[in-house]
């Protein structure tokens, strides 16, 4: 049976990603006294560009798995919830009660520049605009849609941010 | 002198029941009646099994002048009568309560009369001694039962009670003869002569006779094909009767076909066969149509259908077996009267407690479809806890007493298939089989019931609403959980006192079965171990807080109740995989709502299932005979002059034949 | 020490189970090029969940909050009997064929207790659907113990055990092999894996088991996916058992052999992880309402093992 790509030669890896995700492995163990984080990502009215990119660590070349990290059904499940989009008015019931579900300790990461500021929608009578409007917001992840890499970073500051608050 | 007098209670009751005002504290007065006596009864079966037990002769216990020649009291008839008796106290205790809720819709005076005229019947039959007094009993029971079944007077009760009518006849007819051929002509024949009459009696003769008992007894138990009565007409009587009748007299039909039993010489192979097939034919329909069933009564109604055919494949085997010389095969044959025994009590306890349960859900939520309950746990906890013990014991999982029936049949089977020759094997193999299936889906069904109606959110206002039992309901349901529970410990002393006096000593020991004990002991000796370590392990280092209330999970879409799985859409995908069985048929109607546009419709969706024996048996069956009814009429239309031809004709005919 | 056996092989599989899984979700990793999570990662999620608060929906009742206990309580009880890592150590009547069978079962009705307490669409489609396929596979599962049981002259899991250790391999040789592959089917769906279900899935509209859990969090989330685990290590267990009774725990009891033997186990379990890995990413799940064709064949799979046994016991060739 052939494995790996059959298509094209495995591009070289990214050295940042293996040095911010080694970095966000040790943090997650010395925080939680556990290996493991768990998201739960909620599409709050993105344009997909941001699932686009969460999709993209799942894959064989970012697989954030190996760090730890895991993608979950349900809020009920998760540690943290990523929010992308600009919240619109019919997320807005949805994001409230999701957040109000997640056990604590919990945190919530905005996505993408939709998330953190409401984006070019920011006004409009169609949404609610920045994540923080609705649910408190730990850390925001600019960019649109922000690069693999970039979420990857600022989980680490998330995570890492969080760790000082708690002390 | 007890037997005596629990025998006449029933019969002073209904006279009673003739003089008292028909109202709620008539009734109480009544019941309480009814329970002193169902209370001597159970005290005269205790005091007649101690006594057998302890080798004094029983006969003293016996009013001799009341009894006589025409009743008799034998350890079958007393099991039957001990049976009777616990089912008519629950029964009395619970409608007490349960009658003055429906003071309006029964009229109680008569109601009472047939309850009391129902349970007389029933205990006469299983004590009668000789053909003509066990058939007339049998049509008392038979007859007051219709009358429960109508006690409503809505028009499918009395459809139901028409079909039911015509379907006890045709058992009591097929009885009768059964027994006629028997005897040879003396209906007056007392069971032991008919006894020894019958060993002169040729095979083609017996062969027949077998076969109209067979067909009489298993109308009334409710076997495949003539089943179809059961599942309307059981539900459609006060619930308190439903109970009697299914978890009581199905089993007085039992005691009857066992009684019949006991009469022949020896049971042909052919005819043996016929009742396991029979037996696992019932066995299969009954849960299919239960698994897809959302009327909580037809439901128990349809598993009722499972029950007893499971039980009467057990005696079918049992009778086969004794065709072949099995050394190795005697523990099957011990283990296979063990299930007949536990399950017949096992099933008369938590048929009858599922029965009262959904009585008792139909008392506090005003219905009894299952698609409209919901969340009855939150409303009744301790309700809801003896629900699930009963529901756990009529699923046959452990560490219940039924649990401890089913194991020791499949562990029968089982063995067969191991040490028998080929044959044999292969037989109990295919019957395995089927009982391995029947066991999956009667553990569906009632993980259903219990989901769907005591689970999640209340489906409508009226469950809603539903207000607090009287504690005086949940108490025989209470009992019949207790009842349930202690099986489980009942089981193994049980099947050894079964296997010795069925061995004659052969296995002193507890052990009935190899490998299997049906001690209960161990096994809660296991549960209370693990329940340690479960413990232990949840409380090292986790999260003790008490937990946060939220709302479900909605994904953002505000849950309704409606959004919940109904019992219909639990059983869609037994439905879809068994379709054939059930007739299961789905139609989608479109109907243009717009002339000009044909996108926009209306559509209605509608689906059912249906018998399978009614749509091609009955039905033909009742065309056939309106058809030949309709060529009859034509004739009755006709001259004179024509009758007179015939009778000419038949004249001739006459003399030709007598010559 | 019988007592102590069997506590070990309790304490074996309940510290194996979670690896099981991990070994499990990092073969599937490798076979899709991807170097995937630690193998021990999920005693770390066990752990995390632990530490975590609970929510629970309102609309729930007191069996929601059994349910963990219950499925939990039988994934032990299973670990307890199920012969995985010595024979002879447990009485013949706790590891009976019906018995076991039924214990798994009461795991399961509870477990679809959980899903339709929540008042949840999920969790009631989830809880219907697995109802359905523990309903269908009932057959199956009896049958295939059975099997094991003509061919072994025993009823009880030990028993086989036994017999499989001490008879010589190609004495059991022909319907071993039917009832192993009879087995596995059973155990795939038992366990909820391809393709009866898609335990990695995130799309509740294709899920069985995990759409009941889903309303779970926190410590109860942690004892359910638990007891999963303990599950799915025991079938592999037992499989190991039967196909290669090599080396197990027995009589005399001396310390090589019970080290030997619990490293055996561990063997057998990160063998039996990685073929399920394999199984995993060679085929794909089968449609939901096509499941009545994969149980058919699984009971004829076991019906055939059983004709096998008896032709084998009784000599009849």
């Amino acid at each position: 049976m052939q494995t790996g790509a059959v298509t094209m030669e495995r591009p070289e890896l990214d050295p940042d990603i293996f040095v911010v995700g080694e970095n966000l492995r040790t943090t997650i163990a010395k925080l939680y006294g556990g290996r493991a984080l768990r998201i739960r990502h909620i599409d709050a009215g993105s344009t997909n560009g941001e699932e686009y990119e969460l999709t993209a660590l799942g894959n064989a070349y970012y697989d954030i798995e190996r760090f730890g990290l895991s993608f979950v059904a349900s809020p009920r499940h998760a540690d943290i919830l990523t929010v992308s989009g600009p919240v619109t008015r019919n997320m807005e019931h949805a994001l409230k009660t999701a957040y109000e579900m997640t056990p604590n300790p919990k945190m919530v990461i905005a996505l993408g520049d939709g998330a953190c500021t409401g984006g070019i929608w920011k006004d409009s009578y169609a949404v609610v605009g920045a994540v923080e409007n609705v649910v408190p917001v730990d850390y925001a992840i600019p960019g649109d849609p922000p690069a693999p890499v970039d979420i990857l970073k600022g989980l680490l500051n998330a995570i890492t941010q969080a760790k000082k608050v708690k002390k | 002198m007890l037997f005596a007098i629990s025998f006449v209670v029933p019969l002073v009751g209904a006279l009673v029941a003739l003089m008292l005002p028909s109202d709620a504290r008539g009734n109480a007065v009544f019941q309480c009646l009814m329970i002193a006596g169902s209370l001597s009864g159970i005290f005269a079966v205790g005091l007649w099994c101690v006594a057998s037990l302890s080798g004094v002769p029983v006969q003293l216990f016996i009013a001799s002048s009341l009894f006589g020649e025409t009743f008799q009291v034998g350890f079958l008839s007393t099991f039957f009568l001990g049976i009777i008796y616990v089912g008519a106290l629950l029964a009395s205790v619970y409608a007490i309560p349960y009658l003055a809720h429906y003071e309006r819709l029964y009229t109680i005076r008569w109601l009472n009369v047939a309850s009391a005229l129902f349970i007389f019947g029933m205990q006469a039959t299983v004590v009668s001694a000789t053909l003509f007094v066990f058939l007339l009993f049998w049509e008392v029971m038979s007859i007051a039962a219709y009358f429960l079944v109508i006690a409503d007077r809505k028009s499918e009760s009395l459809s139901a009670g028409f079909l039911y009518f015509v379907m006890t006849h045709i058992g009591i007819l097929c009885i009768g003869t059964g027994f006629f051929i028997l005897s040879g002509g003396d209906p007056l024949a007392s069971f032991s002569v008919v006894a020894t009459r019958a060993l002169a009696l040729d095979p083609l003769a017996a062969g027949i006779a077998f076969v109209l008992i067979l067909v009489g007894f298993g109308s009334k138990a409710g076997l495949v094909p003539l089943h179809q009565w059961l599942p309307y007409a059981h539900p459609q009587a006060p619930s308190h009767s439903s109970a009697l009748l299914s978890g009581v007299m199905l089993k007085v039909a039992l005691f009857g076909f066992l009684q019949a039993l006991f009469l022949f010489p020896y049971i042909p192979l052919w005819a043996a066969v016929l009742v396991v097939v029979v037996g696992l034919l019932s066995a299969v329909f009954g849960v299919v149509h239960a698994a897809v069933e959302s009327d909580i009564k037809r439901l128990l109604a349809w598993s009722s259908i499972e029950n007893m055919g499971l039980i009467f494949s057990a005696i079918g085997a049992i009778s086969a077996l004794q065709h072949f010389n099995l050394f190795d095969a005697t523990p099957a044959l011990v283990g296979l009267v063990v299930f007949v025994v536990l399950h017949t009590l096992n099933h008369f306890i938590f048929k009858t407690g599922l029965f009262l349960s959904a009585g008792a859900i139909q008392f506090g939520a005003h219905t009894r479809d299952l698609d409209y309950l919901g969340g009855l746990a939150q409303k009744w906890p301790t309700f809801s806890v003896f629900a699930l013990a009963l529901i756990f014991a009529a699923s046959a999982l452990p560490p219940l007493g039924t649990f401890f029936a089913e194991w020791s049949f499949l562990q029968s089977l089982a063995l067969l298939v191991a040490a028998a020759p080929p044959v044999v094997a292969l037989s109990a193999l295919i019957v395995l089989s089927v009982v391995a299936l029947v066991a999956g889906l009667a553990v569906f069904t009632f993980v259903k019931v219990f989901a769907v109606a005591f689970l999640g959110r209340a489906r409508t206002k009226e469950t809603e609403d539903a207000q607090p039992l009287p504690r005086l309901l949940v108490l025989p349901i209470g009992v019949c959980a207790a009842l349930s529970v202690l099986m489980a410990f009942v089981a193994a002393p049980l099947a050894s006192l079964i296997a010795n006096t069925e061995t004659r000593g052969l296995f002193s020991s507890l052990n009935v079965l190899p490998d299997a004990s049906l001690n209960a002991t161990s096994m809660w000796f296991v549960i209370v171990c693990v329940a340690c370590i479960v413990l232990f392990l949840r409380s090292i280092g986790t999260d003790t807080r008490p937990a946060r209330i939220t709302d479900t999970w909605d994904c953002g879409q505000p849950l309704t109740p409606r959004m919940q799985y109904t019992a219909t859409g639990f059983a869609a995908p037994i439905r879809f995989f068994f379709r054939a069985l059930v007739m299961a048929e789905k139609n989608m109607i479109r109907v243009p709502v717009v002339e000009s546009n044909s996108w926009i419709t209306k559509n209605t969706l509608t689906w059912g299932t249906a018998s399978l024996w009614e749509v091609w048996a009955y039905q033909p069956l009742g065309r056939g005979v309106l058809v030949a009814s309709r060529m009859i009429a034509r004739v009755e239309r006709w001259s004179i002059h024509f009758y007179i031809l015939c009778v000419f004709i038949a004249l001739i005919v006459g003399i030709l034949i007598a010559l | 020490m019988i007592f102590f056996i069997l506590l070990l092989q309790a304490v074996c599989i309940l510290l194996a189970a979670p690896a099981v899984v991990g070994l499990v979700r990092q073969g599937k990793a490798r076979f899709q090029n991807r170097r995937g999570a630690s193998v021990f990662l999920p005693y770390w999620q066990l752990l995390s969940l632990c530490r975590k608060e609970m929510t629970i929906t309102r609309h729930s009742s007191w069996v929601f909050r059994i349910v963990p206990y219950v499925v939990l309580g039988s994934a032990v009880v299973l670990a307890l009997v199920v012969p995985t890592l010595a024979y002879g150590v447990v009485p013949a009547s706790i590891s009976n064929i019906f018995f076991v069978a039924a214990v798994a079962a009461v795991g399961t009705v509870f477990l679809v207790f959980g899903g339709m307490d929540t008042a949840s669409t999920f969790g009631n489609m989830g809880s219907g659907r697995e109802m359905t396929l523990s309903a269908l596979i009932e057959p199956a599962l009896f049958l295939t113990f059975v099997s094991l049981a003509i061919g072994a002259h025993h009823f009880s899991l030990d028993g086989i055990a036994l017999w499989m250790a001490l008879t010589p391999w190609y004495v059991g040789a022909p319907f071993v092999l039917v009832s192993v592959a009879a087995l596995v089917l059973v155990s795939l769906a038992e366990n909820a894996r391809y393709p009866v279900d898609n335990p990695a899935t995130h799309l509740e509209l294709t899920m069985v088991h995990e759409a009941m859990l889903l309303e779970y969090s926190g410590p109860y989330l942690a004892m359910l996916e638990y007891a999963a685990a303990i599950k799915l290590s025991v079938f592999l267990g037992l499989i190991a058992t039967v196909l290669v009774p090599i080396g197990m725990v027995h009589a005399p009891f001396t310390l090589l052999n019970i080290l030997t033997g619990v490293a055996l186990v561990a063997l057998k379990l990160a063998i039996g992880a990685l073929v399920i890995a394999t199984i995993e990413s060679l085929i794909v799940k089968m449609r939901f309402y096509r499941m009545q064709e994969y149980m058919a064949a699984a009971f004829m799979v076991a019906f055939i093992a059983c004709i096998v046994a008896i032709v084998s016991v009784n000599n009849i060739l």
